[in-house]
């Protein structure tokens, strides 16, 4: 189906573009990939050997166009953006430079796409720009549910009015993860993991890398066909809500830690502390770990309805949420040098 | 425990009792038979329905009038065959055709057996039988074929697992042979009720179109009752649990009954329970689908009890020791729940899915699958009755408020304006009265001037009144 086509994808050497771009190389080994991306192939995100790169800013008109004019693809993958680390999430600080490559790079993108024979453009956009408004919860919504208003800049700035993949951006675990599993990871060094903010009976839905990447290639294939799926969003995650209590808990269950005891802490009052931390953090010009946001985020219930991308993309999570939690843990256990202890 | 022990007991544990009393003063039964006009044979099954069954006689007595019969005279059956196939001191060779005749002993008229031991609790149903017979000849036509088709089936599953039993051994080994075992003696009880029902048109048609969900009604209970009668059935030399589980966990199954083996006895414990959990959605999806309320209390009691009792056993060591139940109080106030509709149900499921999630430890090696399975139960209902809508959020986004909502905000403002008049009002009446006691002091002579001039003066106390006595 996809012989001899040409597909470009930009942010090809990031988390979820390399991703796609090995399922696509194992999937479909006819079709030629170009990656372009801000960055040199990294380390942690292997990439196969018959693709090729170019070092591309999407924020620059210019190289976008000469790189679209030289390889002429025929589908064009759009993953490059940028997710604001947990400290930045919810704050304003890298605002300007979210929105420039998110929102800025993408219109680019698109634009170039426009002017040349693309036949297909798929743009990874993220759940966020409907679930960071952290004000409510989010207990099985689908695709028909409105952008929110008030909300972090990574959610505002994923914003777009294409067919779009909406993905789990804090909620993607894998290969080359470098948001999640550290983060939690890291939780255990700073004996933070015994305390349960909220009740921590909220569900939410996470899912692994190469799911998404899946899902990506079966949006290829679905324009290169019936397109169905044109000027669709769909959500991509697992289909498997867990809470996140239990999510943190596996994983640190991974590392060989279990939290000794547990130490409930009501919401408002987390909150009330989370502000305390960022008043002192602006004080002394530092980074908070705990913040407002950080604790709506713990609290909150977010998962969708996978109901959509099944019955149009014929999606269906292959890695299951145990298997994808395990892989995550065994490959960042390896990328920082640990043994995981034995499990029965 | 006798009445002092019981007095204590409720003293201490007041809404346990609270949920009995509730039960007794408000459950209203959909349905009442009339013992009036009930011939000898009718009042024979019911007597017999009291003696054998102590769970199901009450729901079964409430049924709409369509049904009683014919689930009562169903009921009985399957308990005669059942009695046949638990009484040990039977051989095989007399055994065997009985259970895989008995579907036709239905219409011989006056048939009965007499051959059960005298230890047989039920011996007096088979030996009275003719009464069931007679009850199922005055049936429709349809329930009758529905009845018959359904004891076959079961009398042939029965007969096939006595005969293994015989021949090799009837442990269950693997959970494909624990769900078989399951459906012959729960599954196949829960098709025969789901066609009875759509056959009184008050169930919808479709829930014979997935099978699976009636399948799951019937295991559910059942696996519940095999998790949580482990101690009485090994005790009875009796194993249900397959091996395919609990082989994970100890060499041998009786391991699982020493002290040594408490983790690995409790993680398969948790397997089990898993194992159980994951037909809880299904249950719920059925559910949905009766119509007539009796028999959804009749379909909906016994689900809210096993996944109550399914919530007491996880993880709970005492089902090695003895048997447990949950207490009268539990069960009451979850008849109570189970006797309204789908929706109170649901948030009943939904917080005993939560005290198992509660219970749930990192530390099992089925930690993520119990809580995804508990994820599955909790988003199934959201899929039913959803907290919130698209519609809904768009409107948010967009600051429009909905009809209900801008009429709650006029009725607010209305109220609003209401409590200050009320205020106003008071406020005057306070003033009028103050002013008018002012007045009619001042015109007896009170000399306010010498009073605001004490007061500005700092002067807060009335003159001692010695000093008065002296002037005088």
């Amino acid at each position: 189906m996809l012989k001899s086509k040409k597909v470009l994808i930009s942010g090809g050497t990031g988390f979820v573009g390399s991703a796609t771009v090995r399922a696509l190389a194992a999937r479909h080994p006819g079709c030629a990939i170009t990656v372009i991306d801000r960055s040199p192939p990294r380390a942690e995100h292997i990439l196969p050997k018959t693709i090729q790169c170019m070092q591309v800013d999407v924020t620059s008109a210019a190289e976008v166009d000469r790189a679209i004019q030289t390889v002429k693809p025929d589908i064009i993958i759009h993953t490059a953006g940028i997710v604001p680390s947990v400290v930045d999430r919810f704050s304003r600080r890298l605002e300007r430079e979210v929105w420039k490559i998110n929102v800025e790079g993408t219109r680019i993108m698109l634009n170039a796409a426009l002017e040349s024979d693309v036949e297909a453009f798929i743009y990874t956009s993220s759940c966020c720009v409907v679930t960071d408004d952290l004000s409510t919860p989010y207990c099985n919504i689908d695709e028909e549910w409105p952008t929110s208003h008030t909300s972090l800049i990574y959610g505002e700035s994923k914003v777009q009015p294409n067919g779009h993949l909406l993905t789990p951006p804090l909620g993607s675990v894998g290969e080359g993860d470098y948001q999640l599993v550290p983060a939690l990871h890291a939780c255990i060094a700073k004996y933070q993991t015994p305390f349960i903010i909220g009740d921590g009976q909220n569900l939410w839905d996470v899912t692994h890398v190469r799911n998404v990447a899946d899902a990506h290639i079966l949006a290829i294939e679905n324009l290169m066909t019936s397109r169905t799926a044109s000027g669709e969003a769909f959500f991509i995650q697992n289909n498997e809500p867990i809470t996140f209590r239990d999510f943190c808990l596996a994983i640190w269950s991974h590392f060989g830690h279990n939290p000794p005891f547990e130490i409930r802490i009501p919401e408002k009052l987390a909150y009330v502390v989370g502000f305390l931390c960022e008043m002192v953090a602006w004080v002394t010009d530092t980074h908070a770990t705990l913040s407002r946001g950080s604790v709506r985020d713990a609290c909150a219930v977010r998962y969708v309805s996978g109901e959509k991308a099944k019955a149009i993309l014929g999606y269906e999570a292959r890695i299951g949420i145990e298997d994808a939690i395990r892989l995550s843990c065994e490959e960042y256990a390896r990328r920082i040098g640990v043994v995981l202890p034995a499990r029965c | 425990m006798g009445f002092i022990g019981n007095a204590l007991y409720y003293s201490f544990h007041p809404y346990q009792l609270r949920s009995i009393v509730q039960w007794k003063v408000w459950h209203n039964p959909p349905h009442e038979r009339n013992p009036a006009n009930e011939t000898q044979s009718e009042k024979d099954c019911f007597k017999f329905l009291d003696l054998t069954s102590r769970s199901f006689s009450a729901v079964i007595q409430e049924l709409h009038s369509e049904l009683l019969m014919p689930v009562c005279v169903f009921y009985l059956v399957l308990r005669g065959l059942d009695t046949i196939e638990d009484d040990t001191s039977i051989s095989l060779e007399t055994k065997e055709p009985l259970l895989r005749g008995f579907d036709d002993f239905l219409t011989q008229e006056g048939w009965n057996f007499t051959g059960n031991r005298k230890e047989e609790k039920d011996r007096e149903l088979l030996v009275q039988f003719p009464c069931v017979i007679t009850e199922f000849m005055k049936m429709k036509p349809a329930y009758q074929a529905i009845i018959k088709d359904i004891t076959a089936k079961m009398g042939n599953g029965m007969a096939d697992y006595c005969r293994k039993a015989e021949l090799s051994d009837a442990s269950v080994k693997t959970i494909e042979e624990y769900d078989q075992y399951c459906y012959y003696v729960a599954g196949l009880v829960g098709e025969g009720l789901t066609r009875l029902f759509v056959e009184a048109e008050l169930a919808n048609p479709a829930l014979l179109e997935r099978p699976h969900l009636q399948k799951s009604m019937g295991l559910f209970l059942q696996k519940t009752n095999i998790i949580r009668d482990i101690r009485e059935d090994n005790d009875d030399k009796r194993r249900f649990w397959p091996q395919e589980i609990w082989s994970k966990y100890v060499d041998n199954f009786d391991d699982l009954f020493k002290p040594e083996f408490k983790e690995a006895a409790l993680n398969c414990n948790s397997e089990m329970v898993l194992n159980a959990l994951e037909h809880a959605d299904e249950c719920l999806f059925y559910l949905a689908g009766l119509r007539e309320q009796s028999v959804f209390n009749f379909c909906a009691i016994p689900q809210s009890m096993a996944i109550a009792t399914l919530e007491l056993c996880f993880r709970n060591y005492d089902i090695f020791e003895r048997n447990i139940k949950i207490t009268k109080g539990d069960a009451c106030s979850l008849m109570f729940a189970s006797t309204q509709n789908l929706r109170v149900l649901c948030d009943r499921f939904r917080d005993l899915t939560r005290k198992i999630h509660k219970k749930n430890t990192p530390k099992d090696p089925n930690f993520l699958k119990i809580s995804m399975a508990c994820g599955k139960i909790e988003k199934f209902i959201e899929t039913i009755f959803p907290s919130q809508n698209a519609e809904e959020a768009n409107r948010r986004v967009q600051g429009v408020l909905s009809e209900e909502q801008l009429k709650k905000r006029e009725e607010d403002a209305e109220n609003k304006s209401d409590v200050y008049f009320m205020m106003a009002l008071m406020g005057c009446i306070v003033l009028f009265v103050a002013g008018t006691m002012m007045f009619f002091a001042w015109l007896m002579g009170a000399r306010f001037d010498l009073a605001f001039k004490e007061l500005m003066g700092g002067n807060f106390r009335p003159p001692a009144p010695s000093a008065i006595h002296e002037d005088l």
